[in-house]
């Protein structure tokens, strides 16, 4: 998740409630595998906030102001990682189908092929 | 009763069944592949002979499930050979190596020689999702899918360059794309980079720019495609329906594919017009030609 090596994402709020047992998940996740990863991506603002009586989630907010909430309720602590790896990783691109795989600001090089164009030799005879 | 003439006489043709040429093996010991006529199965014999030497015995292991239900026929003792003591023997010995050949067999492809030996080596079970790579059969993979990890962006690198008149048509995995410079192409997940790598793409099937076309037969040797991984996210989610009316079947799956962003940012192996450059020795060989004269 890198626009020509900008890192996309700002900020992943973690929330997690203390009590509730959908959070054990990433209560867990936050002791085990949440330091190696801010460590991993320094550019990375992660925060961790608590909300009682709500099931858990990750909420990513990227540079083009879109916002991403993944509900993590009754989440191995691994499965919580790739989530967050996942977030990290995409733009904060609109998750809609794709048109095209292939995406250009100069289609063409040599010149649009047009029905009119004749091809010449090198020595200018028409092919 | 032996009713055919040639399992009386131990004749080998192709018609022979393949539990009869084992046992013509183990009597004597001989390179396999001469006996066999069939073409299909000299394709699999050849991958398996030259492998596995831990299994002393010469018989070869066969990459091919079929010798497996061969043998299923042939259990029935009236088709074993004249001498009957041979048979009982040998049948409880071929027994064992059956089993443990099915097992084997499921694992084995005809397609990869590394990985029938790397899986021979390790004795590791299918499961591919949590395989753990080598960096050698990293490298391998990637190279055959078509691209090449050279390592992470640094941040003194200006590699995004403004854009230039050449293309390049190339291939990755079984996909081909005709990229410029400053382009970015959707592939499918490729495995061994992390956002923010840089790629090398070895193959280049077609270089164009305005003064020069290279055509490759397949590839372009000396070109390299140069790009930078932007992302790895998911498709958005397509939901496969399948519905057989009148007769109560209905199924719902969704879908996501996981796709690498990729972003071009170098071509290399083709004349690329330089026009910054043409200008200013122009202007220094006027300048020339007018010392030239005054000195004369």
């Amino acid at each position: 998740m890198a626009l020509r090596g900008v890192w996309q994402l700002k900020k992943l709020v973690v929330s997690y409630s203390d009590w509730g047992g959908s959070s054990k998940g990433i209560r867990a996740f936050m002791e085990s595998h949440l330091p190696a990863f801010k460590e991993a991506n320094p550019q990375l603002e992660v925060d961790t906030e608590m909300i009682r009586g709500q099931h858990p989630h990750l909420k990513a907010l990227y540079k083009n102001h879109n916002d991403r909430v993944v509900c993590v309720k009754n989440m191995d602590p691994e499965e919580i990682l790739l989530h967050a790896t996942r977030l990290r990783n995409s733009l904060g691109r609109k998750v809609i189908k794709l048109r095209t795989r292939h995406v250009t600001k100069h289609p063409s090089v040599q010149g649009t092929w047009t029905t009119a164009l004749k091809y010449q030799d090198e020595q200018n005879q028409v092919l | 009763m032996i009713f055919r003439m040639k399992d009386r006489f131990g004749l080998l043709t192709m018609h022979t069944p393949i539990r009869r040429c084992l046992q013509a093996l183990n009597r004597e010991p001989q390179p396999t592949l001469s006996l066999f006529k069939d073409p299909s199965s000299l394709r699999s014999f050849s991958v398996a002979a030259f492998s596995n030497h831990n299994i002393s015995s010469p018989l070869p292991i066969f990459t091919n499930s079929k010798p497996a239900s061969a043998f299923g026929k042939w259990h029935d003792p009236r088709y074993f050979s004249t001498s009957k003591q041979d048979d009982h023997t040998k049948k409880a010995d071929i027994h064992e190596e059956i089993e443990d050949e099915d097992d084997s067999d499921d694992n084995y492809d005809d397609e990869d020689e590394e990985d029938y030996e790397d899986d021979d080596d390790e004795c590791v079970s299918v499961s591919s999702s949590k395989k753990v790579y080598t960096a050698e059969e990293k490298e391998a993979e990637a190279t055959a899918i078509g691209y090449k990890v050279v390592g992470p962006l640094q941040k003194d690198d200006q590699v995004f360059k403004p854009y230039e008149p050449a293309f390049a048509v190339v291939q990755i995995g079984s996909h081909q794309f005709k990229v410029s410079n400053g382009d970015s192409i959707f592939t499918e997940r490729l495995k061994f980079c992390e956002v923010n790598d840089k790629l090398i793409l070895n193959k280049v099937l077609l270089l164009g720019s305005a003064s020069q076309t290279i055509i490759g037969r397949p590839i372009v040797p000396d070109a390299a495609v140069h790009a930078v991984v932007e992302e790895h996210a998911l498709d958005a989610k397509v939901i496969i329906f399948k519905k057989k009316r009148r007769k109560n079947y209905r199924r719902t799956k969704g879908h996501r594919q996981e796709l690498t962003k990729l972003r071009i940012t170098d071509i290399e192996g083709v004349e690329k017009p330089q026009i910054e450059l043409a200008e200013k020795p122009s202007e220094s060989a006027k300048k020339e030609q007018e010392k030239v004269p005054l000195s004369a």
